[in-house]
């Protein structure tokens, strides 16, 4: 482009007018960023044609200004309004935030008492878990001394003495489980009464005439009970009343069952 | 803005009263120009020329687009006559020539044809086109006698 032709058109007095089309303006705005010459140019147009406006200058009333700047005001409140909307977030944050507390608060002290009450059923629920395995161990004995029971109940090895009532009790009966080759002892209670807490009862075995100590049991006793071994053979068992613990020789005048070995 | 509407409110309400020729017109659009150049003025371009240029071009943009927008533009051109011969008759004729006294007598140093070219361009509100049309002169000529003339002018106003 011949910067001096398009000068001398006259196009930035037209410009500086704005006298110029939306088009032409734009197409001098780009070469006035091309051509650093046509910037001069320009600035010096610019001041000839502000001293014209200067100088042709006619001072609008008073009341234009006041009315002016009194709308900028508002146009500026208005432009506030964004930043209010800004401190209306910052309400509601805190609101929200609030209410998240709360909310937070409460869940915290339901599951803190949902803890409580899990805390309080673990301890239940390990009480009766103890409970129940001291229940098993205690079935487990008793179910020990059946197959015990049943063991020598059903062994032929074991002779099943019974002993029936004396004159001092007619109704007592017991048996006394023995076994020749191991010289074992036991005693079941079929119907023995109970005694004071100050007497119990004794075995005896009777070998070769004299009573032989086969140890001494409660009347409460249920199922079968080992006794003291009997070394060797017995003709009869007899059980009598003594002072708890037993004697070394039975008071024979309370004697309460006795029965006879059979012969082998 | 204050120091711009201080500045510059009488240079721009001149050159918008003599486009509109009503105060009340030009007052209200003397507003319109400064809430506009309020509201724009992060999209002023230094680049682009002056700040000035910028309000001047907006300022001459809102008061055509007035003049041509009301009955005013019928009026103008039923007037044409009227101006032409007895622009002495308007009330705010006789302000503009009491306040453009120093501008008359810059002009005056210059050629008949060009002073008229200013004269109507700056001081009586035409475009180019207009001055074009109604005065029979080819808008290139109405072009260049305004270049020759602010050529002249910057001397006269030892502006270099």
């Amino acid at each position: 482009m011949n910067v001096e032709e398009y000068i001398s058109s006259g196009i930035l007095e037209a410009y500086v007018l704005g006298d110029l089309s939306l088009e032409e303006m734009r197409d001098v705005e780009a070469k006035l960023k091309v051509y650093p010459e046509l910037k001069e140019e320009l600035a010096k147009i610019e001041a000839a044609s502000e001293q014209l406006l200067l100088k042709a200058s006619i001072a609008p009333r008073v009341s234009v200004k006041t009315a002016l700047f009194e709308k900028i005001e508002s146009e500026k409140e208005i432009r506030v309004i964004p930043l209010r909307q800004e401190s209306m977030i910052w309400r509601y944050a805190a609101a929200a935030s609030i209410v998240f507390g709360l909310f937070s608060s409460f869940l915290a002290y339901t599951y803190w008492s949902r803890w409580q009450e899990s805390q309080s059923n673990l301890t239940q629920l390990l009480a009766q878990n103890q409970r129940i395995a001291q229940d098993y161990s205690t079935v487990q004995n008793r179910l020990e001394e059946i197959e015990t029971e049943v063991r020598i109940t059903t062994n032929p090895d074991f002779e099943r003495v019974v002993m029936k009532g004396t004159p001092n009790a007619p109704q007592s009966i017991a048996s006394v489980y023995w076994n020749a080759h191991t010289k074992e002892v036991y005693l079941r209670i079929q119907n023995m009464k109970a005694l004071s807490k100050e007497n119990q009862y004794q075995l005896w075995a009777i070998i070769d005439g004299k009573p032989v100590d086969c140890g001494v049991f409660d009347s409460s006793v249920a199922g079968l009970l080992k006794m003291k071994a009997a070394i060797q053979f017995p003709t009869t068992f007899a059980v009598t009343i003594e002072p708890r613990g037993g004697k070394s020789s039975p008071s024979l005048e309370t004697m309460q069952v006795a029965g006879n070995v059979a012969k082998v | 803005m204050e120091y711009l509407y201080d500045h510059y409110s009488g240079a721009i309400y001149g050159a918008v009263l003599r486009i509109l020729r009503t105060e009340e017109i030009a007052e209200e659009v003397l507003q319109d120009i400064f809430l506009k150049v309020w509201d724009k003025i992060e999209q002023y371009d230094a680049s682009k020329g002056k700040l000035f240029t910028w309000m001047i071009q907006i300022a001459r943009n809102l008061a055509i687009d007035k003049s041509r927008s009301k009955e005013n533009s019928k009026a103008k051109k039923t007037d044409d006559i009227d101006y032409l011969v007895g622009t002495v008759d308007r009330q705010e004729n006789t302000e503009m020539e009491v306040d453009a006294i120093g501008l008359k007598e810059v002009l005056q140093k210059l050629p008949v044809e060009q002073q008229f070219i200013v004269n109507q361009l700056y001081l009586k509100g035409y475009t180019q086109s207009e001055v074009a049309e109604e005065f029979n002169i080819p808008l290139g000529t109405v072009k260049t006698r305004l270049r020759l003339a602010m050529s002249e002018l910057r001397s006269l106003l030892s502006i270099e």
